[in-house]
């Protein structure tokens, strides 16, 4: 529910922001906005320091009027041409220089800074929804367990009751029956006692031994807290762009460490949703980018590797990050992640479960024999139609299917079908 | 008498699996055959036994095994063809817009390929139509809006310098992306970007566009 709230919350703030500007500016202040989104909003931002300096206040800032006109079109010409406010600023925000934006007309510049001076940060998303711990649907299960043993209470109270009158009733017609023997000696009872245990023991051995030998919710402590939740969640990165050998071969491939620093050279703190562990431990997410700085060999206050004074062609001090494996198919298991991700067209969601919510990764799947070939029988190809020549072309040579689909004998084509539960296709 | 013993051992049996397989869910558990379940043969990213292999080439005392993962030097990857001669040093990224394309064109298969590794390694901070604005563009900060009249104006050979090698706050995609992939992605950013022609009459054109008019189109 807390999540509808925060779409609800996110939308309110969004639409109070609207009104707010759409209340005092007139389409001159619209532009302004779009041009700066387009042109500034990399490195700037109206009201905190970013990449560049913040542009609210810069009229008071300006060494002379139209100065800054003359600093937009050509920033290194004016660095290069020794004006002492433009040496000073070069200063301050080595080793970036602002790109020239000699493109820029000055009603165009006019309306960029008057959208800077007008801008007020939108208001905080208010209240509530802080830490998503939704509790889920109240699980049903107690609810049934209860009913079923209220039941059964019942049930034995009625017995009770039929016997004791058919008691009364036989001393009525003066028939002579011995004492009852008590429940607790009723062979009936005992019985259905007996019974009922065996089933459920049986049902928990069974269970636990197959149990024994798979590794569902296996989540290992990993040497450095990488969730993928803030990755591939909130932010949205693509599972491809770190696991890209998932499209290409057989491994998934994890990244290697400068595939992380590609983007953490510029991040090097968390600012996100506090992060918090399963059992309710906080996570610092500057700390763990650190971590991965000190893998990496990387210095983050001069913003460059360490040397490699032993020459091993790696900065002194790198060093692989030595995950813990999770997912783990036995050796006489054939696995491909290419054929399932590039020609399957799988998503990584079927087999990894939801990982884009995953703070710490488990293993979602139980990754049986049963759990594969359950998949093979359900799952369609994308089968070549010879009408409209959709789909992959390969599935062209399958010309009994073809017959088939065109005779109305099958309407889809399983992996199943193309062998998908042969033995050999995975064993071998 | 006798049937009860069956029921106790029974379970007592299954009080022991139970136990046995509600192992923490932070241990990977217990297994039927070790030997099957745990490859004996070198899998992906396992460590070498520093007892058996050397990755020193010159390590020639003992009987250890050279093996440093690396491929036999003089072979080429696939997708790695194109040869580029260009190391990575200040002076080459001025001289890189003088490296051509070796793609002249791409069919229009390839161009979707060439957006697809576009969107997922590039568009998470140059946003999906170049503009710079990706989900990551606010926490990087400083990132190149492609469709900006000096992106424009850049020679294919200096993006594909910038990709391989970096630049400023951008890593190497080198090892992400081959190199037929990353000239095929600047084939593709072109086609984002808008025509060289409109995009220098707005300004004052730099001098250089020549080079890319003719691809832009």
């Amino acid at each position: 529910m807390s999540r509808y709230r925060k779409i609800i919350n996110k939308l309110f703030a969004s639409l109070l922001f609207v009104v707010l500007l759409s209340a005092n500016n007139n389409v001159f202040a619209q532009d302004g906005e779009a041009l700066f989104k387009a042109n500034c909003a990399n490195c700037h931002k109206p009201d905190v320091d970013f990449t560049g300096p913040a542009l609210k206040g810069w009229k008071e800032r300006e060494p002379e009027e139209g100065w800054v006109y003359k600093w937009i079109a050509s920033p290194a010409g004016m660095i290069g041409s020794g004006d002492a406010y433009a040496v000073k600023l070069a200063a301050k925000w080595k080793p970036t220089v602002m790109t020239g934006f000699s493109q820029l007309k000055k009603a165009e510049i006019d309306a960029i800074l008057k959208y800077v001076d007008d801008y007020t940060p939108p208001a905080p998303a208010a209240g509530g929804a802080v830490a998503g711990s939704t509790e889920g649907g109240s699980d049903n299960s107690l609810l049934f367990g209860i009913l079923t043993l209220v039941l059964a209470v019942v049930g034995i109270i009625l017995l009770q009751v039929n016997s004791n009158l058919r008691k009364l009733s036989d001393e009525k017609e003066g028939i002579h029956r011995g004492e009852p023997v008590p429940f607790y000696r009723n062979k009936t009872y005992l019985m259905i006692g007996v019974l009922f245990f065996a089933v459920l023991t049986g049902y928990f051995l069974t269970n636990a031994a197959i149990g024994l030998g798979r590794m569902k919710n296996y989540q290992p402590v990993q040497p450095i807290y990488y969730s993928h939740k803030v990755h591939a969640g909130v932010n949205q990165i693509s599972c491809l762009y770190c696991h890209g050998g998932a499209q290409d071969s057989k491994q998934a491939s994890i990244p290697s460490v400068n595939v992380c620093m590609n983007c953490h050279m510029a991040i090097k703190e968390y600012k996100g949703d506090p992060i918090v562990r399963e059992d309710g431990s906080s996570v610092n997410g500057t700390a763990e980018i650190q971590k991965l700085y000190s893998y990496a060999g990387w210095n983050p206050t001069t913003k460059s590797y360490n040397p490699d004074n032993n020459h091993d062609g790696i900065p002194d001090g790198a060093r692989p990050i030595e995950w813990v494996k999770i997912h783990n198919l036995p050796d006489h298991v054939y696995f491909n992640h290419s054929q399932h991700i590039k020609v399957g067209q799988q998503q990584c969601q079927t087999c990894h479960g939801n990982i884009q919510d995953m703070g710490e990764v488990y293993q979602f799947a139980e990754l049986s024999m049963g759990w594969c070939i359950n998949c093979h029988r359900e799952t369609k190809v994308n089968f070549f139609n010879e009408a409209d020549s959709s789909g992959n072309k390969f599935y062209s040579i399958y010309e009994k299917f073809h017959k088939d689909i065109k005779n109305h004998k099958m309407d889809s084509v399983t992996v199943e079908h193309i062998g998908g539960t042969e033995c050999q296709k995975c064993h071998y | 008498m006798k049937r009860f013993t069956y029921i106790t051992a029974i379970l007592v049996a299954a009080v022991a699996v139970s136990v046995a397989s509600c192992d923490s869910k932070r241990k990977p558990g217990k297994i039927y055959m070790p030997d099957m379940t745990y490859s004996r043969a070198y899998e992906s990213y396992a460590e070498h036994d520093t007892a058996k292999f050397t990755m020193d080439i010159n390590d020639k005392g003992g009987d250890k095994i050279f093996y440093n993962s690396m491929p036999p030097s003089g072979t080429l990857k696939r997708g790695e063809l194109y040869p580029y001669p260009l190391a990575h040093d200040t002076n080459s990224y001025k001289i890189s817009g003088t490296v051509k394309n070796p793609i002249d064109s791409l069919t229009k298969d390839q161009l979707a390929e060439a957006g697809r590794l576009f969107n997922i390694n590039c568009a998470i901070c140059h946003g999906e139509k170049g503009g710079g604005n990706g989900p990551l563009s606010s926490k990087i900060g400083a990132i190149a809006n492609l469709t900006l009249p000096n992106y424009v104006a850049m020679a294919d050979g200096t993006m594909f310098y910038s990709i391989t090698y970096g630049k400023n706050d951008m890593g190497s995609y080198a090892s992400q992306l081959t190199r037929a992939q990353r000239w095929s992605i600047i084939k593709y950013v072109r086609t984002l970007q808008p025509k060289a022609e409109a995009a220098t009459a707005a300004t004052a054109a730099p001098a250089k566009t020549d080079s890319t008019a003719k691809t832009a189109k």
